[in-house]
């Protein structure tokens, strides 16, 4: 059993076969920070420790079943998130409508999470620009309307899988940095924990 | 109680007095007015009495689940005798080597044990009052080992805040006095009582943090502690409280389960394959796991227990997807382990957890992400559909209320175009196994049969070669017959035929001389 400290909660949203567990796994394995990093049997839940400046912080990524079957229980799992990446497949319009449902979701139930909008498989598109079905600027003026971070990412070749995640922490880094100046130690801690605690009780 | 009132009374009857039976001793007002012998005999026989009845109750039960496991499953019809012993235990796909049974059988021992807790627990009130008692008797052996788990906590406790030396005091005596402020507040609602325990974690954290001077390490060593400590000491009074209909909702979902038996790996998507024996083992581990949950106090120790389960699980996956799982993999499995291991007291469990644990491990590290995912499977069970299983809604009615089952339905096509596992035969596993058994059984059958047979041959055989024998001998007996001849003794040549032929007899001569 792991007792690894976890900062952070981050929540993966999105459709099935997006490419969630895909981001994580591509993210996890091509990994260039040393840290104490056990190997998990599953991508479920992984607890990753980013640099970030001098400080490192840990990210807990919490996969999520995609399946609509699901969706009813889907507020249990970013109950207390600090971060959503909500994930929508380039060459597939209806995921980019679910993104939409899963924006909505987390703007009426968690103020303090942060939203990532995050369109995959990159790479088809790169392969053959007709495939794409979600175009740049609409899902950026989307994410813009929504106050979110859009990237565009590639589980196969890699490409702005790091970024996305250094942004994560980067920005959970700065509001947690925010409300350190803003009080005192004591204080915040209560204030950022009763918070938490409050969402225990709305089971 | 009458009796008492009776006996205030200054005025006490001399037959008052008398052992109740008549039998002339005194009787006396703890054996119920009866004399020592009298109430001894009494005693026993009240006793074998509620012994007897508590076995036929439990036994009724177990064949009625049994029966009703049976006919859910449809046409098998087995000899009483036989249905009785293989309880069937779901996800036992192979034909394991022999311990590996050996295994299988305590595994199912367990679950005995755990149906037959159920019968005693305070969630089955079709149970007789006096059925409780008897679950009860045994108390002062529990208490006395709960509270000696209580002590060595309690010492663990304080050997731990040794280390802390002046602040370790200071923590010691805020919880004592936590507690006893704590057991004061017995009337508060669940939600209160919750409230109080979580202040005054946040409170001492945050004392904590400005002793360690903001390292979060130490403070969360502590508060370990701290918790379990607290928790141990108050489990009893906060555990599924009166206050709350949580065990109301501990005998839903339990009922629900049971009426969800007939759900398959295929219906649910899971992936596993439980022909493959380790498959099968890690199964069973999750299972047992996650009934272990009840058993423990501290909220910590309980999702321990989850995180446990949840990693055999994501073995299972992984062995028969030779990929690492995925939460797309991992729901469904574990919504399938809930409704196989039917855990005891799974909302209260869950209620207790969410109450009362340090919020930020529920919230963030991995044994909340694997809680998350039951609270998840649990409220998926609760409003588990027709839809949700990709089942038409008729059908779904239909093996809710027992007509038919999925297994013997000849519908089989309806789901196997579901499950990525349904390439492996639409058939339930343990089923392929329990048919796979029976005509194990039946060709033994035919071959002691024919065992039987061949010992019959020989034993006619055998009777009619000593027959034939007997028959030889008789026949050369009477073939020659064995002529005792008389014999006379007479001369030698008494009866020498040839006498006359031969030559007369030499006469003496006499020679005159």
């Amino acid at each position: 059993m792991s007792a690894m400290r976890v900062d952070a909660k981050v929540v993966m949203l999105g459709k099935e076969s997006v490419g969630k567990t895909s981001l994580v796994e591509r993210y996890v394995h091509h990994r260039f920070l040393v840290g104490p990093y056990q190997n998990t049997i599953g991508a479920a839940f992984v607890a990753k420790p980013i640099q970030v400046g001098e400080k490192v912080i840990t990210l807990g990524i919490w996969d999520t079943a995609g399946s609509e079957r699901y969706e009813a229980m889907s507020r249990i799992y970013y109950r207390g998130a600090r971060a959503a990446i909500v994930c929508y497949d380039l060459t597939d319009s209806s995921s980019f409508q679910r993104a939409r449902f899963w924006v909505k979701e987390l703007q009426n139930c968690e103020e303090f999470c942060k939203i990532y909008l995050c369109g995959t498989k990159n790479d088809l598109i790169m392969a053959d620009r007709s495939v794409r079905q979600i175009d740049y600027h609409d899902a950026q003026d989307f994410a813009e309307e929504i106050g979110a971070r859009h990237f565009e990412t590639s589980s196969k070749t890699g490409s702005n899988v790091d970024e996305l995640f250094q942004a994560i922490a980067e920005d959970y880094n700065d509001t947690a940095f925010q409300y350190m100046t803003e009080d005192t130690g004591v204080d915040l801690g209560q204030r950022k924990d009763s918070y938490f605690y409050s969402c225990c009780h709305n089971n | 109680m009458s009796q008492r009132t009776e006996r205030r009374g200054i005025h006490v009857d001399q037959s008052d007095l008398l052992c109740k039976k008549g039998c002339g001793y005194y009787g006396n007002a703890a054996w119920q007015g009866l004399c020592s012998k009298c109430w001894r005999e009494e005693y026993q026989r009240v006793r074998q009495k509620q012994i007897q009845d508590d076995w036929a109750l439990a036994e009724k039960l177990q064949r009625e689940e049994e029966a009703a496991y049976a006919s859910s499953h449809g046409t098998q019809t087995q000899p009483h005798s036989q249905a009785s012993a293989p309880q069937q235990q779901p996800g036992h796909a192979s034909l394991g080597p022999f311990s590996k049974f050996e295994e299988k059988k305590t595994n199912e021992k367990t679950r005995k044990v755990t149906t037959v807790k159920k019968f005693f627990s305070p969630s089955s009130r079709t149970a007789s009052k006096k059925e409780n008692q008897e679950g009860k008797t045994p108390s002062p052996s529990t208490s006395r080992r709960a509270s000696f788990d209580t002590d060595q906590v309690s010492r663990d406790f304080v050997d731990f805040l040794k280390n802390l030396q002046k602040p370790g005091r200071d923590i010691h005596k805020q919880c004592r006095a936590f507690i006893v402020n704590m057991s004061s507040k017995k009337d508060l609602s669940a939600d209160e009582l919750s409230e109080c325990v979580q202040d005054f974690y946040q409170g001492m954290a945050d004392r904590l943090m400005s002793h360690f001077k903001g390292s979060s390490e130490p403070v969360e060593q502590v508060m370990d502690q701290v918790e379990k400590y607290i928790m141990t000491r108050l489990y009893k009074s906060v555990f599924c409280p009166e206050t709350t209909d949580d065990e109301k909702k501990d005998l839903a979902t339990q009922n629900r389960i049971r009426a969800l038996h007939w759900v398959t790996i295929q219906m649910l998507c899971v992936s596993f394959d439980e022909e493959i024996p380790e498959v099968s083992e890690n199964v069973v581990k999750a299972i047992t796991d996650i009934i272990e949950m009840d058993s423990k106090r501290v909220p910590r120790d309980k999702l321990g227990c989850i995180t446990r389960c949840s990693k055999h699980i994501f073995s299972a996956i992984r062995i028969t997807k030779n990929e690492p799982a995925s939460a797309d993999d991992f729901l469904p499995a574990l919504i399938y382990i809930v409704l196989k291991a039917n855990p005891p007291r799974l909302q209260s469990n869950i209620q207790y957890i969410t109450r009362f644990c340090n919020p930020s491990r529920l919230m963030t590290g991995e044994d909340g992400y694997y809680f998350t995912n039951l609270c998840c499977a649990a409220a998926f069970i609760e409003k588990l559909d027709a839809q949700s299983l990709n089942l038409s809604p008729e059908e779904f009615e239909r093996y809710m209320s027992g007509q038919a089952s999925p297994r013997f339905g000849g519908s089989e096509g309806d789901w196997s175009g579901g499950g990525p596992a349904g390439g492996a035969g639409a058939a339930n596993p343990a089923l392929a196994q329990l048919n796979h058994n029976l005509e194990l059984l039946s060709s033994l059958g035919s071959r002691q049969e024919a065992v039987a047979e061949a010992a019959r041959g020989l034993q006619a055989d055998l009777l009619s070669w000593t027959q034939s024998v007997e028959r030889e001998v008789h026949g050369i007996l009477e073939k020659y017959p064995l002529e005792v001849l008389s014999c006379t003794v007479s001369a030698i040549d008494a009866n020498n035929m040839d006498n006359d032929n031969l030559p007369p007899p030499l006469t003496p001569q006499v020679f005159a001389g």
